[in-house]
């Protein structure tokens, strides 16, 4: 990554609030406000303790403070961080640490509904004994997904299938 | 490498540091280095410093106290006091204060 | 150790209830209830899940809406939507994914924070 121009190295101490128009690389410590219209960078050496409002934040060291970016906000492999994330876009890296809330905002419509077929299936019948454990119910519990998604295929009654080549989750 | 608060940005607090310092922006408060100061012609400065050096092109309100020098350059606009053993104010510097050379 | 397949809940099955289990699971199709699993849990892209999970490893690639307890490790991919509070040692968040709520791992901070 190409150096930004305001470097905040690794002795410097900033309490107070820091605002401005550019990229900003945080090697040392701040403690208060920083609101930036571009991106933070703070690096494995950097400590923010503060509210940090800005456009990218890429946390590769601690903060402490809730984060708002309008575009994203990353954590590193090196980064950790306790407070709240505010933003579209989050990534949170294998290795990161974080505790805290995440909000995108508001997340497109949920695919399944609760449709009047699926529910009737459950509703107590006086003169059938009531099933001792949890039932598959064989019918199209949602309605078509969103056009964008491949259409789902009619099935009749699906089966709980044993034997099937395990998936393997890759790791990074 | 040094570290630099470019020309956009603006700090209202208090800096300290064991490292040299540029600065192209804006800072209101205080700052104690234990190195040197540079405020570029781009600079402003409202605050305190007390530092090893300081180098001023641009605009610095406040008192200075430096251990070894301070030096005005040019283009550069102080208004307030300087404890430091040497001085340099550079033909066409603009200076109001008092200086102390102990 | 024998390795079970894993078990599958397709794409047109619906489950309401309690699910729990030492096995694999991988979910396409939609559960709503609980979900206690001493291994590895998949809800596919096609998965949507209401329920409280507890599993060893959680690998979200659909929809999930409900607390998160892994005691390794949680994946939410792109693509993915989830909502709800997730507590884990690790937790992985891919750019793309969808997810409101909140993240618990161990966070080690310097003394003086």
């Amino acid at each position: 990554m190409p150096e930004t121009n305001t470097i905040i190295g690794e002795t410097i101490l900033i309490r107070g609030n820091l605002q401005g128009d550019e990229d900003l690389t945080v090697r040392g410590r701040v403690e208060g406000t920083i609101n930036l219209k571009r991106t933070l960078i703070i690096e494995q050496s950097g400590v923010v303790k503060a509210e940090v409002s800005v456009n990218n934040a890429v946390i590769s060291g601690v903060v402490v403070g809730n984060v708002t970016a309008s575009d994203s906000v990353e954590i590193t492999q090196s980064g950790r961080m306790v407070g709240d994330i505010h933003a579209p876009r989050v990534i949170i890296v294998e290795g990161a640490k974080f505790k805290g809330r995440v909000d995108m905002g508001e997340l497109p419509q949920s695919r399944a509904v609760e449709t009047p077929a699926a529910r009737k299936v459950f509703a107590p019948v006086k003169s059938a004994p009531q099933p001792v454990r949890p039932q598959a119910a064989p019918t199209r519990a949602a309605p078509p997904p969103p056009a964008s998604k491949a259409a789902l295929k009619e099935e009749d009654e699906t089966k709980i299938v044993p034997a099937r080549k395990k998936i393997v989750v890759k790791k990074r | 490498m040094a570290n630099v608060i470019g020309s956009t940005i603006i700090i209202e607090g208090e800096i300290s540091g064991d490292e040299d310092l540029i600065i192209q922006g804006t800072v209101k408060g205080k700052i104690a280095l234990k190195e040197s100061l540079i405020v570029e012609r781009s600079g402003v400065v409202e605050a305190d410093i007390d530092t090893r050096n300081v180098e001023i092109s641009g605009q610095v309100t406040g008192n200075i106290h430096s251990s070894e020098r301070v030096e005005i350059k040019s283009e550069g606009r102080m208004t307030g006091d300087i404890k430091a053993p040497r001085i340099l104010i550079a033909d066409g510097a603009k200076f109001k204060g008092n200086v102390d050379m102990e | 150790m024998a390795l079970e397949p894993p078990g599958v809940i397709g794409k047109g099955i619906s489950i309401k209830g309690n699910l729990s289990g030492e096995g694999d699971l991988i979910i396409e199709g939609t559960v709503e209830g609980q979900i206690s699993l001493k291994n590895h849990l998949t809800i596919e892209e096609t998965g949507v899940v209401r329920a409280d999970i507890e599993a060893e490893r959680l690998t979200i690639k659909g929809e999930m809406n409900g607390n998160i307890s892994a005691s390794d490790r949680v994946a939410v991919l792109a693509n993915a939507k989830v909502v709800g509070d997730i507590k884990a040692p690790v937790v992985v968040i891919e750019d793309g994914a969808g997810f409101r709520g909140s993240i618990d791992m161990e966070v080690p901070l310097p003394e003086d924070l």
